[in-house]
C-alpha cells in the first residue's frame, strides 16, 4: 500500500511537472491575470461597483480557465500516453494501472490547485492595490470551485479511456454544460407537465449539479458561505468524483493495449 | 524571422494608426453606440451564461452606463431606447445589483436631455428592485421619492416612505418626511429634503451631481420667488411694476444677486410681474 502510494505520487509529481511545462497552461494563467487587471480598469467605468466587478471577474476567470485546463489537459492525460506509446514502458515497470490512473488525476488536481492559488493571490493583490480589503471570504468560493474542477478532471479522464481525446473533450464539455443546467432538468415539469416525475428525478440524479459548486455571486457580495453547506458540497463532490474516477479506472483497467 | 518579412511588417505597421486617424477624422473619434440589442430578455441571456450570471450582469451594467453616457453626450436625438431593456437584463442576471435599480431609475426618470424622461419606467424599475430586495430600505426610500418628485403623487410617496421606515436599519427621518408629505400634500421643502438625502447618500458621480444640480435649482426657484415678492412690494410702494429687476436694487428692495445658481440672469415678465429661470439656463426645468 505504502509503495503503491509512493508510486502514484511519483506519477502525480511527474504529471504536475508535465502540465506546468505545457505552454497552454502558462497562457491560461497569463490570461487570467490579464483579466484581473482588466477588471481593475473596468471597475473604474462602473458606478460604485468596482470591488464587486473585480471579484466577479477574478472568480469567473478562475472558473473558466480552470474548466478549460481540466477539460483539455484532463482528456490528454491518458490518451497522450497511449498515442505517444509512452504508456507501455511505464506499465511494464512495477506500476499498476490504478496507480498510474490515480497518480495522473492527483497530478492534474495539484496543478489546478496551484493555478487557483496563483489566481486567488492575484485577485487579493489587485483588491489590495485598489484600496480594498483583501477578502479572505473569497476562499469559500474558490474551495467549492476546486472541488467542481476535480470532478471535471474525473469526467475528462473517464471519457479519455473510452474514446479519442477530441471526442472526450467534447463529451466533458457537454457534461459540464448539462451540469450547469441541472436546475432546468429539475424544473422540466413546469414547462412540460406531461413528462413523468420519475423521469425528471432520474435525469436529475444522473447529472452532476455543477451549480452546487458555484458560490461566486454570493461571495462577491461579501456574504458568508456556511461551513455546513461547504461540508455537504464536499461530500457531494467526493461521492461524484469517486464514482466517476471508479468508472474511469474500471474502463482503463479493462482496456486491451495489445 | 528573415529580414524581408520584418521590413515589410515595419512598413505596414504605421498604416494602422494612420488609417485609424483618417477614420476618426471622417466618422468622429467618439461615436454614439449603435442602437442594437441582440437579446432582449434577461432570462435568455441568463440561460446562455450558466455559472457566469454575475459577471454577465457586470458587463451589461457597464454597457448600460456607457450607453447612457454615450447617448447623453453624443447622440443628437437622445432617445435612450435601449436603456430600459439594458437595465432589465442587468437586473434579471443579478437581481441583487442594487445600484442598477437606483441609478437605472434616475437615468430613466430625469427629463431630457439629462435622462430619458420616462419616470413611470423608472418607478417600475424601482418596484422590481423592491420586490427583489425587500430589506433594502434605500430602494423603498427612492421609490417613495420618485413617486413624489417625478409623478407628483404625495399620497403614494408617503405610504411607501412609511413602509421604508418599517425596514430594519432604515433612517429615522423617513417617518417625519412621510407625515409631512401627507399633511402638506408636498411642497418645495419636501423636495429639498429628498434631494439632500440623495445627495448625501450618493458617492461622487452622476447621481450626486444630479442631486446637487436639483438642490441648486430649488435654491434658484426660492430666489425667483423672493424676487417676485419684491416686485409686489415695489408695486405696492410705487403704484407700478418695475420695468427691470435692477430697479428693485435701486429702490433698496433687493440686496442679493439677480442671477440664478448657474449665473444666468433671471427672466422677468414686467406685464405680469413674474420672475422666471430662463430657458437658456442649466437651472431651467419644464414645469
Amino acid at each position: 500500500m505504502g509503495r503503491g502510494l509512493s508510486r502514484a505520487l511519483a506519477v502525480a509529481a511527474n504529471t504536475f511537472r508535465e502540465t506546468v511545462r505545457e505552454r497552454v497552461l502558462y497562457n491560461l494563467v497569463f490570461f487570467a491575470i490579464l483579466m484581473t487587471l482588466a477588471g481593475l480598469l473596468l471597475g473604474q467605468l462602473s458606478i460604485r461597483q468596482d470591488e464587486k466587478i473585480l471579484k466577479d471577474i477574478g472568480l469567473a476567470a478562475m472558473d473558466l480557465f480552470g474548466v478549460l485546463i481540466a477539460v483539455f489537459i484532463g482528456t490528454g492525460l491518458v490518451s497522450k500516453e497511449i498515442e505517444r506509446r509512452s504508456l507501455y514502458p511505464l506499465l511494464a515497470k512495477p506500476l499498476s494501472r490504478s496507480e498510474f490512473f490515480l497518480g495522473k488525476f492527483a497530478g492534474l488536481g495539484f496543478t489546478l490547485l496551484v493555478n487557483l492559488s496563483v489566481m486567488l493571490l492575484g485577485l487579493l493583490l489587485t483588491l489590495g492595490a485598489t484600496g480594498r480589503r483583501p477578502d479572505v471570504g473569497l476562499l469559500t468560493a474558490v474551495y467549492p470551485l476546486f472541488l467542481g474542477l476535480l470532478l471535471v478532471v474525473a469526467f475528462a479522464m473517464l471519457f479519455s479511456t473510452l474514446t479519442s481525446s477530441t471526442l472526450a473533450a467534447v463529451l466533458t464539455v457537454g457534461v459540464v454544460v448539462v451540469g450547469r443546467f441541472a436546475d432546468v432538468i429539475r424544473g422540466m415539469r413546469e414547462v412540460l407537465p406531461g413528462v413523468p416525475q420519475q423521469l425528471t428525478k432520474a435525469l436529475f440524479a444522473v447529472v452532476p449539479n455543477f451549480a452546487n459548486f458555484d458560490f461566486k455571486s454570493q461571495v462577491a457580495y461579501g456574504e458568508a458561505v456556511s461551513a455546513g453547506i461547504l461540508a455537504w458540497v464536499t461530500l457531494y463532490a467526493a461521492a461524484w468524483t469517486l464514482i466517476v474516477l471508479g468508472l474511469g479506472l474500471a474502463s482503463f483497467r479493462s482496456r486491451d493495449f495489445q | 524571422m528573415s529580414r524581408a518579412p520584418a521590413l515589410l511588417l515595419l512598413l505596414i505597421a504605421p498604416l494602422v494608426p494612420l488609417s485609424q486617424e483618417r477614420i476618426d477624422r471622417l466618422a468622429g473619434a467618439f461615436r454614439p453606440q449603435e442602437e442594437v440589442l441582440y437579446l432582449w430578455s434577461g432570462e435568455h441571456v441568463k440561460r446562455l451564461v450558466p455559472g457566469f450570471e454575475s459577471l454577465a450582469a457586470d458587463i451589461y451594467w457597464l454597457r448600460t452606463v456607457q450607453y447612457f453616457g454615450g447617448q447623453r453626450r453624443f447622440a443628437s436625438d437622445k432617445r435612450f431606447e435601449l436603456l430600459r431593456p439594458l437595465i432589465d437584463i442587468t437586473t434579471a442576471l443579478d437581481p441583487r445589483l442594487e445600484v442598477a435599480y437606483r441609478y437605472g431609475a434616475i437615468f430613466l426618470s430625469e427629463p431630457p436631455p439629462l435622462g430619458a424622461g420616462r419616470p413611470e419606467e423608472g418607478v417600475l424599475v424601482l418596484e422590481k428592485g423592491v420586490a427583489a430586495l425587500p430589506d433594502a430600505w434605500r430602494l423603498r426610500q427612492d421609490l417613495g421619492f420618485f413617486h413624489y418628485l417625478f409623478l407628483n403623487d404625495a399620497q403614494t410617496a408617503s405610504r411607501i416612505l412609511l413602509e421604508a421606515a418599517e425596514v430594519e436599519g432604515a433612517a429615522f427621518w423617513l417617518r417625519t418626511l412621510a407625515a409631512d408629505l401627507l399633511a402638506k400634500g408636498g411642497d418645495r421643502e419636501a423636495s429639498r429634503r429628498m434631494w439632500r438625502q440623495m445627495f448625501e447618500q450618493a458617492e461622487e458621480g452622476i447621481i450626486r451631481d444630479n442631486a446637487r444640480s436639483r438642490l441648486l435649482i430649488l435654491d434658484s426657484l426660492d430666489t425667483a420667488d423672493a424676487l417676485a415678492r419684491s416686485v409686489l412690494e415695489f408695486e405696492r410702494r410705487h403704484g407700478r411694476r418695475p420695468a427691470r429687476l435692477e430697479e428693485l436694487a435701486a429702490a433698496g428692495l433687493w440686496r442679493g444677486s439677480l442671477v440664478d445658481a448657474a449665473n444666468v440672469p433671471f427672466g422677468y415678465d414686467a406685464t405680469r410681474g413674474r420672475v422666471l429661470i430662463q430657458e437658456t439656463s442649466p437651472m431651467w426645468r419644464p414645469e
